[in-house]
């Protein structure tokens, strides 16, 4: 481990947030309905690149760059968490359920996608 | 004694900026070198604005930037002196400037000659940490209003604002014990005024003002319509309307809170002009004991009162809308609003001159 690739992981984790909070504001102000369809784009999104990344066989720095520091920033499990929670307290039960429920199977769907496609590539 | 005074009002996005600073801290500032009275910064939970762009807190991205309300009430002659630089300051949002009487708590005069037959909203301000004969004051304000049987009170949580022109501004670190919060309740003009003399001996230094509303609809009963005013008064000065939900988190209109689907449709409508939704902390409406959250918990039952302002043409549409939505629960009243400014960058419509109209 060098000074250099601690530093890349602080600048990709940085870009990985950034992303993670442009992805979602854009989703959240074009679909905006009832389920926080932002995080579920952004996790599922994540999902896919991450199983990518592990179907390549990333190896070593290439693989700690790509898919603990992007994707580890970009994804977000406490904002799905307290996500379902605020909907939960709002009494939307059913809506709370499906935002679990949807982001489990959407989410290891694409995990398996995108680790078919990055080692068929 | 009650003093004839102005209450403005600045509905906005938090993150809006002027200059250096949050327009919520400019705004406050501009107060507190006034010397202003009573003012408030309110945290909404859900709302929209001219452009129909939703601000929420259901997601977390999105409650950065929720809407806020930034209320000041002091004399006409201290709010005129102000305005200019109030409006210079909003590039975008809302303002409106409202008539209300200031009670003054440190005389035993009677209160107020209204007509009996009116409704009036009382709004106190009290400290967070401020007491009351051992209790939180704003808990035993609502337990006084709740025990003479008023129709409803709300609490709602300050985060920064002025007290007896004195600057109290939340911080994370800090008893914030003197930060102010907002008590409204409703009910008619004789029963508002036997509670006053009861709030002025239960509270130290009450700030206690009072508007003249119309009860409109309560439980689903509905009384009136929102009175009918014309567009413009005697002198052609604009003249707009308000209408204020109460609802409680927990009352809901086709499995979803009254307010969010409230909210919602107003949004999806092409006559509103905006919503806010404020969320508040503690308070009752009809027979239900005061409430508010408890520790342990799944769903919230704080009240939320929802405010929406507009032309009377559109006010007559969106009761319809609101009407449709309060079939079972919640309480709501409309007023006249004498002076409206919508602001969008450069593109400014109404202004601050009050118009004048009787009804």
């Amino acid at each position: 481990m060098t000074l250099l690739v601690w530093a890349a992981v602080v600048l990709i984790g940085g870009a990985g947030s950034v992303a993670r909070f442009l992805v979602d504001r854009t989703v959240s102000a074009w679909f905006g309905r009832s389920l926080p369809v932002g995080t579920l784009a952004v996790n599922i999104s994540g999902a896919t690149l991450l199983g990518f990344f592990a179907g390549a066989a990333l190896t070593g720095d290439a693989a700690l760059l790509a898919g603990t520091a992007f994707v580890g920033a970009y994804t977000t499990f406490s904002t799905w968490m307290i996500e379902t929670q605020r909907l939960a307290e709002e009494r939307v039960y059913v809506v709370a359920a499906r935002n679990i429920v949807v982001s489990l199977l959407f989410g290891v769907t694409a995990a398996y996608l995108g680790q078919w496609i990055g080692a068929h590539l | 004694m009650t003093v004839d005074c102005f209450k403005v009002t600045t509905y906005f996005g938090e993150r809006q900026r002027t200059g250096d600073k949050f327009l919520a801290e400019a705004l406050l500032d501009l107060y507190e070198r006034h010397d202003i009275h009573t003012s408030i910064v309110l945290r909404g939970t859900a709302g929209f604005g001219l452009r129909h762009h939703l601000r929420t807190d259901q997601t977390l991205s999105m409650s950065e930037d929720p809407p806020v309300a930034v209320i000041a009430v002091d004399t006409q002659a201290k709010i005129d002196a102000l305005l200019d630089q109030q409006t210079a300051l909003t590039k975008r949002g809302l303002i409106t400037l409202e008539r209300a009487r200031m009670i003054h708590g440190d005389d035993d005069e009677p209160s107020p000659a209204d007509k009996e037959h009116d409704a009036v909203k009382l709004t106190i301000y009290v400290g967070r940490k401020e007491r009351a004969y051992g209790v939180p004051a704003y808990d035993a304000v609502v337990d006084l209003l709740y025990r003479r049987n008023l129709a409803g009170a709300s609490v709602f949580l300050g985060v920064d604002g002025t007290v007896h022109g004195r600057r109290e501004r939340a911080r994370f670190f800090g008893r914030n014990a003197d930060v102010p919060m907002m008590i409204i309740a409703v009910d008619a003009g004789n029963q508002i005024t036997r509670v006053l003399p009861e709030l002025r001996a239960l509270l130290r230094n009450p700030l206690i003002t009072i508007e003249r509303i119309q009860v409109c609809k309560r439980d689903g009963q509905r009384f009136a319509r929102p009175h009918s005013i014309p567009g413009v008064d005697e002198h052609g000065l604009s003249m707009w309307q308000k209408i204020m939900v109460y609802t409680s988190d927990a009352q809901r209109h086709n499995g979803l809170p009254i307010h969010r689907a409230l909210i919602r449709q107003l949004r999806a409508s092409d006559h509103a002009r905006g919503a806010t939704a404020l969320r508040g902390i503690w308070g009752f409406h009809g027979d239900h004991a005061p409430h508010g959250d408890k520790v342990v918990q799944l769903g919230r039952h704080v009240p939320v009162t929802t405010i929406i302002v507009d032309t009377p043409d559109h006010i007559a549409r969106t009761f319809d809308i609101v009407d449709d939505l309060t079939d079972e629960h919640g309480l709501v009243t409309s007023e006249m609003v004498p002076a409206l400014l919508a602001v969008d960058g450069d593109d400014r419509r109404g202004g601050t001159a009050l118009a004048r109209h009787d009804y």
